[in-house]
């Protein structure tokens, strides 16, 4: 967080400053600057002043230990894939196979309920969306560069 | 002043009263006692999670929703905390206190209507102060300047950051400023300057509140119940899903009534105050009712005592409806879950605060209304069909937490159609994880992002005032009360346990704000 508001305050100095603004006292750099003070006053105080917890201040290695690590960045990982291939599957597939590799990374390996969960789940919602409330939901790209739309 | 309320409430009933609002308090409740209830998600995320359903509909019809849904999130995470010691958030864990003792009893049906009655006299009893005390405050407020609004959000984003308990108020203050600096990114409104936003055409008009609503709670809370390896969604003891019997003696009426009445006004006060909420209403009334009842009925607080259970579930539910006076009255949230709903009348063109009254009298009155047809739909809906609701709960989480972080991600992309957005919110869920990690409170970055903007102008206003002076701080008597408001939230923990340690010798106790 100290690293943070210095980018920040760094950061801020880069905001351009209008002809009007020029001479005004508070300009569109004024709150950012306050921030990033009051950012690096507090980070420095969590650093440097003594806890009183009882139990002194815990290292992330103890507040992180024995955590699912795997699972949590795999998931993380399929978000990530997620987002990036939804403009070229398109909501219905990227979703479906989402929620598989979701189930799948999770430990579940009944694929039959796998497919019952997710299918009608992701139908449902597109058929609520793109029927019932009249959004459009456009289909990946994918199916306009193989000609099938 | 009563005339005021008579029209209001008629303007109120006949808002609610529109079939497609009754419908919406209905799935509003539904839903929230569905979402409350999954072990992890609180109602912070179970009405950002129902904020994309409402983008759409008249703001009146989607404000009543997402009051059910907080109703209904809160009602629910009592149903978790009873039935499997797995509180959905911090309001709700001084239920499992006595709740799930009196649950492994035998007696779970019981304790769910227990909390169930408790939690609807709590929620009317708030309701019927929250509409004489809402409009008084507000026809005050009306006289209130830039400067007093200033003073009343730093006052509101301390209060938050003094009782966010988890991590100390140093950790929630510097939560507070990272919500504030993120609000600073986009187009600044009044010089037309673009701030932070790299040369993106997706950051011009700043970050989306409800992504980073889900990704701070939502996606976060998913993730937490896998990385905690946390399986208490798997266990729930199948004994506890067929019960049929919800029945209250009317001795036990007897016992729990005047528990229900002393919390619900103690709940009240307490979440009419910035920041406080529904987690110290629930505490503060688990411990006021263990101090007044009687030695021998001490003895039975934690292992399964009615008036255990009463007292927080009557706290927390009115505690809830008080946290809606300052959002309603001033526009200035009083927790994380009314901070999202402030967002959502942003989002909906409504200028929360004094004016809201009279601008949008029927959102005001409506909102009001709605809550005491929440608390009967709650009632009357919910208590029958605990027992098959209490079903969710054995849903595998190898199902559960993707379908969370599925909705989660579309409730921002339905919205917006824009693939950056589920990048952004994966980046925003990586940091918060890290963050949480290390303790850092979520509400308190919530509410500065929230209001950042407001408290900019209004600064910018008071200082244009005032001549480009910081006297606006202490000019005005009223402003200056709020500012000493402030600093005793802000320095009693600090001196109490510098008093303790100096009483004592050596260490502050446990309980005291850890720095």
């Amino acid at each position: 967080m100290l690293l943070f508001s210095m980018a920040y305050g760094l950061l801020a100095l880069r905001v351009p400053l209008s002809f009007m603004d020029q001479g005004e006292f508070f300009t569109p750099r004024t709150m950012p600057y306050a921030l990033a003070i009051l950012g690096l006053i507090l980070s420095l105080m969590i650093l440097l002043l003594p806890t009183t917890d009882p139990e002194g201040k815990r290292t992330l290695k103890e507040e992180t230990h024995g955590m699912d690590w795997k699972k949590a960045i795999l998931l993380v990982v399929g978000m990530i894939i997620y987002g990036l291939v939804m403009k070229w599957l398109g909501f219905i597939i990227s979703s479906i196979v989402f929620l598989l590799c979701g189930f799948y990374i999770l430990g579940e390996r009944r694929v039959k309920r796998m497919l019952l969960a997710a299918i009608p789940l992701v139908i449902f919602l597109w058929f609520i969306m793109s029927a019932l409330l009249g959004v459009y939901i456009a289909p990946g790209e994918l199916f306009y560069t193989l000609g099938i739309l | 002043m009563w005339d005021g309320m008579l029209s209001g409430m008629l303007t109120g009933i006949s808002t609610t009263m529109i079939p497609m609002n009754i419908a919406m308090v209905l799935f509003g409740c539904f839903m929230g006692s569905l979402i409350g209830m999954l072990p992890g998600l609180g109602p912070i995320t179970a009405v950002a999670l129902m904020i994309p359903v409402t983008y759409g509909l008249d703001p009146s019809t989607g404000m009543v929703l997402l009051a059910g849904v907080y109703y209904g999130a809160i009602f629910g995470g009592s149903t978790s905390s009873i039935l499997i010691n797995a509180p959905g958030e911090a309001a709700t864990v001084a239920t499992a206190l006595d709740g799930y003792p009196l649950a492994r009893q035998g007696y779970p049906g019981k304790a769910l209507a227990v909390a169930a009655y408790a939690s609807f006299s709590g929620g009317t009893i708030s309701v019927i102060m929250l509409m004489v005390f809402a409009p008084m405050l507000a026809s005050v407020a009306t006289s209130f300047q830039s400067a007093d609004y200033f003073a009343l959000m730093i006052l509101g984003l301390t209060a938050v950051s003094a009782f966010a308990g988890r991590g100390g108020v140093l950790k929630a203050l510097l939560m507070v400023v990272l919500g504030l600096m993120l609000a600073t990114v986009g187009t600044d409104q009044t010089s037309g300057v673009q701030r932070f936003t790299f040369g993106s055409l997706e950051l011009l008009d700043g970050i989306e509140f409800l992504l980073l609503a889900m990704a701070t709670f939502a996606l976060t809370e998913a993730l937490s119940i896998i990385l905690k390896r946390d399986e208490s969604s798997d266990s729930l003891n199948p004994k506890m899903i067929g019960f049929k019997s919800l029945k209250v003696t009317k001795e036990e009426f007897k016992q729990i009534a005047p528990t229900i009445g002393r919390s619900s006004l103690l709940g009240f006060i307490i979440g009419v105050l910035p920041g406080a909420g529904a987690t110290l209403g629930s505490f503060m009334a688990y411990g006021m009712e263990r101090n007044l009842a009687s030695p021998e009925e001490q003895k039975k607080f934690g292992k399964g005592s009615l008036r255990g259970l009463a007292a927080p579930e009557a706290g927390n539910n009115a505690a809830s409806s008080g946290s809606f006076v300052p959002l309603l009255c001033l526009g200035i949230p009083g927790s994380g879950t009314t901070a999202v709903m402030l967002g959502a009348l942003i989002a909906y063109g409504i200028e929360p605060g004094p004016r809201m009254l009279t601008a949008s009298p029927e959102v005001f009155w409506g909102l009001i209304m709605s809550m005491y047809l929440g608390n009967i739909f709650l009632l009357i809906l919910n208590l029958p069909l605990i027992p098959y609701f209490a079903r969710l709960l054995a849903i595998p989480r190898n199902f559960m937490v993707p379908m969370i972080l599925f909705f989660s991600l579309m409730g921002v992309y339905l919205i917006t159609f824009n693939d950056f957005d589920i990048l952004m919110m994966v980046i925003f869920c990586i940091a918060a994880m890290a963050l949480r990690l290390m303790n850092f409170p979520m509400a308190p970055l919530l509410l500065g992002f929230i209001l950042g903007g407001l408290m900019e102008d209004n600064l910018r206003r008071a200082l244009m005032i005032y001549d480009e002076s910081l006297s606006f701080m202490w000019e005005r008597p009223l402003t200056l009360g709020i500012n000493l408001t402030t600093l005793f939230i802000l320095f009693f923990p600090m001196l109490r346990s510098f008093l303790s340690s100096r009483k004592g010798g050596g260490k502050p106790k446990d309980e005291e704000v850890v720095v």
